[in-house]
């Protein structure tokens, strides 16, 4: 038995995640403001630190909480109508509390009863899921005894059981090893290649540049950018690309590179091995370095050295609580 | 073909509904049945099984001891002739009537008659027993000055009793606390536990997931208070003899009034739980909304009549087989409380009661749609 996905899509906007000028305010307190989104398929990262507006956002996005402004939609579903919403999608939520005395099988097993399966599905998508988070040892110990990383793997066992076209994820990786985190990145992207929309909360950057394929980044409650790293590296015009040069004679090559007009600044890198430098034209440079690298300067990689969400982060928010 | 297709498409979801409801059933049962916090609601629901054990235990042992007095009697005696002794007879006519008393008591008292002068009288107590029934007489030199007569088995009294202890503390207090301690966990009770997204990020109608709790703890109140009805009545009817047990219950409605309880108490389960899974929604203290419900149950025989239609109590008392009179002497406050002054005919109690719930679970419909998930606030 399952939902009939037909009932409240609308016509347009059907193959996005769609934020409409959306508001939300706790009584006086800010969670977010003025959100204008419209999320494509793949892996997107909301980065921001703690109290950015992360969580609301996902918590607006599944209909945990109602916006006080605006307009929500999942792929053209509303996020009030849970019936039809979470049957394509789910949640990991950071809420680290479970229905007293379950196991972490009957957790599962519950849900997709909740979810209509009958009891001969719901079993067999139970064990699929938990062994897909590597949790078959434990699954029928009660989660009150789990590990805070078993207990993230149970949440994120619930939010893949159903096997939703939308995966939302606060922090999904919290609390894991280091095995069990790169466990939870390939499967994250298998989701993502297959199509999934994957939406992650986190504030490790260096995992953020790894597994996404957009960003959004969030300040005080406000989108400060979105879209691919990349791009949105080339729209922040205050701080001039950097451009990694490893070549042999970095001394020489800095020498021409300042006579070029994109350049503005040139520095050898601490390796002696390379040069950094900074233009506000990354095209004209890379055209022109095709003329300087042809008088004897064996030029082994280029390769930007700034286009990482870290750096954009910092460019645009700052580097508070962040963690490298 | 297009309603055809509608048809099947809405007997699949009901399908779908039923079978989550049945899932948060389960789910719920199982919290509400063993959960520490719901532990003193089994205890309120025993007391007053507890309550007739004592009282069986208590009359039984009155009549082995009336048993006992009439065994020593000097004669066998029947109801009427205890009844035939009346004040202003003397010793000698007692004793003619019932014989030598069985048990007997006399001490000796000093009366002042003036200054300076006492009377020596004579007191002494009679007791009589047919077997069942106690009779004492008390005698002042040698004439019956006061009669008293303890009746045994007395099923018609006894019943007034059962329905006195069922509509002043088992409706009122025992099912009703009962049902704001669990009722009002459903929802209140997993937002302190930080739980309630679980059924929040489920693909299911709110509406649907508030039926489902609902249903689950009016099977857990049901079950309690029902079981609790039966064991009162098995409780209460212990000490009788199988011949008077046969006669109360197949000759003199008692099965039928057992049975009427039962059904007013799965009425009051369905109208207080309705009240307190809205209140549950609404006040994060519970102890406000209980105190409000209760006064407004405990006013009902003072508020109007349109006013009177919305409580439940109302109604459940129309429902009650047996009127229980207003002692002599009461004042005409507590008269009013104890007595049904304005009752319904079975059928519009019923209806009332399930209009008033129905109400009561509409506004919990419209309230859990509105419900968010921020435990921050709590």
């Amino acid at each position: 038995m399952s939902v009939p996905v037909n009932a409240s899509v609308s016509a347009t906007m059907n193959d996005r995640i769609v934020f409409e000028d959306v508001s939300k305010f706790y009584g006086e307190i800010l969670g977010v403001n003025r959100v204008n989104l419209s999320i494509p398929p793949g892996i997107t990262s909301l980065v921001g630190p703690n109290g950015s507006g992360k969580t609301t956002l996902m918590n607006l996005m599944t209909g945990l909480v109602r916006p006080t402004r605006g307009r929500v939609e999942v792929l053209g579903y509303k996020t009030d109508d849970p019936e039809h919403l979470f049957a394509i999608l789910g949640y990991s939520t950071q809420f680290d509390a479970f229905p007293k005395g379950l196991t972490g099988y009957q957790f599962i097993y519950s849900y997709l009863r909740l979810a209509g399966r009958d009891a001969q599905t719901a079993e067999q998508m139970a064990w699929r899921v938990i062994e897909r988070v590597n949790l078959v040892d434990a699954a029928k110990r009660n989660i009150a005894g789990y590990s805070k990383g078993m207990r993230q793997r149970i949440r994120l066992a619930q939010a893949l059981a159903h096997d939703p076209k939308v995966l939302v994820l606060d922090e999904p990786l919290n609390g894991l090893d280091p095995l069990a985190r790169s466990e939870m990145i390939a499967l994250f992207r298998a989701a993502a290649a297959q199509g999934c929309y994957v939406i992650i909360s986190s504030h490790i950057l260096h995992e953020v540049d790894v597994i996404s394929d957009q960003v959004i980044l969030l300040s005080n409650g406000y989108v400060v950018a979105e879209g691919q790293i990349a791009t949105v590296r080339g729209e922040i015009q205050e701080h001039p690309t950097q451009i990694l040069i490893r070549c042999t004679r970095p001394r020489e090559l800095a020498a021409k590179m300042l006579e070029d007009e994109h350049t503005i600044e040139v520095t050898i890198h601490k390796d002696e091995k390379g040069v950094l430098l900074k233009t506000r034209d990354a095209d004209g440079f890379y055209l022109a370095l095709n003329q300087l690298a042809t008088n004897g300067i064996d030029v082994e990689s280029i390769a930007p050295a700034d286009d990482d969400v870290l750096s954009v982060y910092e460019y645009l928010i700052g580097n508070e609580e962040v963690v490298r | 073909m297009t309603s055809q297709v509608t048809t099947s498409t809405r007997s699949g979801m009901t399908r779908l509904w039923w079978a989550q409801i049945d899932a948060v059933i389960r789910l719920e049962l199982k919290k509400t049945f063993f959960a520490k916090r719901g532990l003193w609601i089994y205890l309120v629901a025993a007391l007053p099984v507890f309550l007739f054990m004592a009282f069986a235990m208590a009359t039984s042992g009155r009549q082995h001891q009336s048993a006992n007095v009439a065994r020593r009697g000097e004669k066998m005696l029947t109801y009427q002739d205890l009844l035939a002794v009346k004040p202003g007879m003397t010793r000698e006519e007692v004793v003619a009537i019932l014989g030598k008393p069985p048990v007997n008591f006399h001490w000796a008292e000093n009366r002042p008659l003036g200054p300076g002068v006492t009377a020596n009288l004579l007191r002494e107590n009679y007791h009589y027993s047919d077997g069942q029934n106690d009779l004492f007489v008390g005698l002042l030199d040698g004439k019956v000055e006061s009669v008293n007569i303890d009746n045994g088995n007395n099923l018609g009294q006894d019943s007034i009793m059962f329905a006195g202890v069922f509509q002043f503390f088992f409706l009122r207090l025992a099912i009703f606390f009962g049902c704001l301690g669990i009722f009002m966990n459903l929802f209140r009770g997993e937002i302190l536990d930080r739980s309630l997204h679980f059924y929040f990020l489920a693909p299911v109608r709110r509406e649907v997931l508030m039926v489902g709790k609902f249903l689950a703890g009016l099977l857990a109140t049901c079950t309690i208070f029902v079981v609790s009805e039966l064991l009162q009545t098995a409780a209460f009817l212990w000490h009788f003899s199988p011949s008077a047990r046969e006669v109360y219950l197949y000759h003199n409605h008692g099965l039928e009034h057992a049975a009427v309880y039962v059904g007013v108490t799965i009425l009051a389960c369905v109208g207080y739980g309705a009240f307190f899974l809205v209140a549950g929604m609404l006040f994060r203290n519970p102890i406000l909304p209980a105190a409000a419900i209760l006064i407004w149950e405990a006013i009902n025989p003072f508020l109007p009549g349109i006013l009177k239609q919305f409580s439940v109590i109302y109604y459940l008392k129309s429902l009650c087989p047996v009127e229980i009179p207003s002692p002599p002497g009461t004042p005409p406050l507590f008269a009013l409380l104890i007595s049904n002054t304005d009752p319904v005919s079975a059928p519009v109690a019923v209806v009332g009661i399930v209009m008033v719930a129905l109400i009561a679970l509409y506004a919990s419909s419209v309230q859990v749609r509105r419900m968010e998930i921020n435990y921050t606030t709590e």
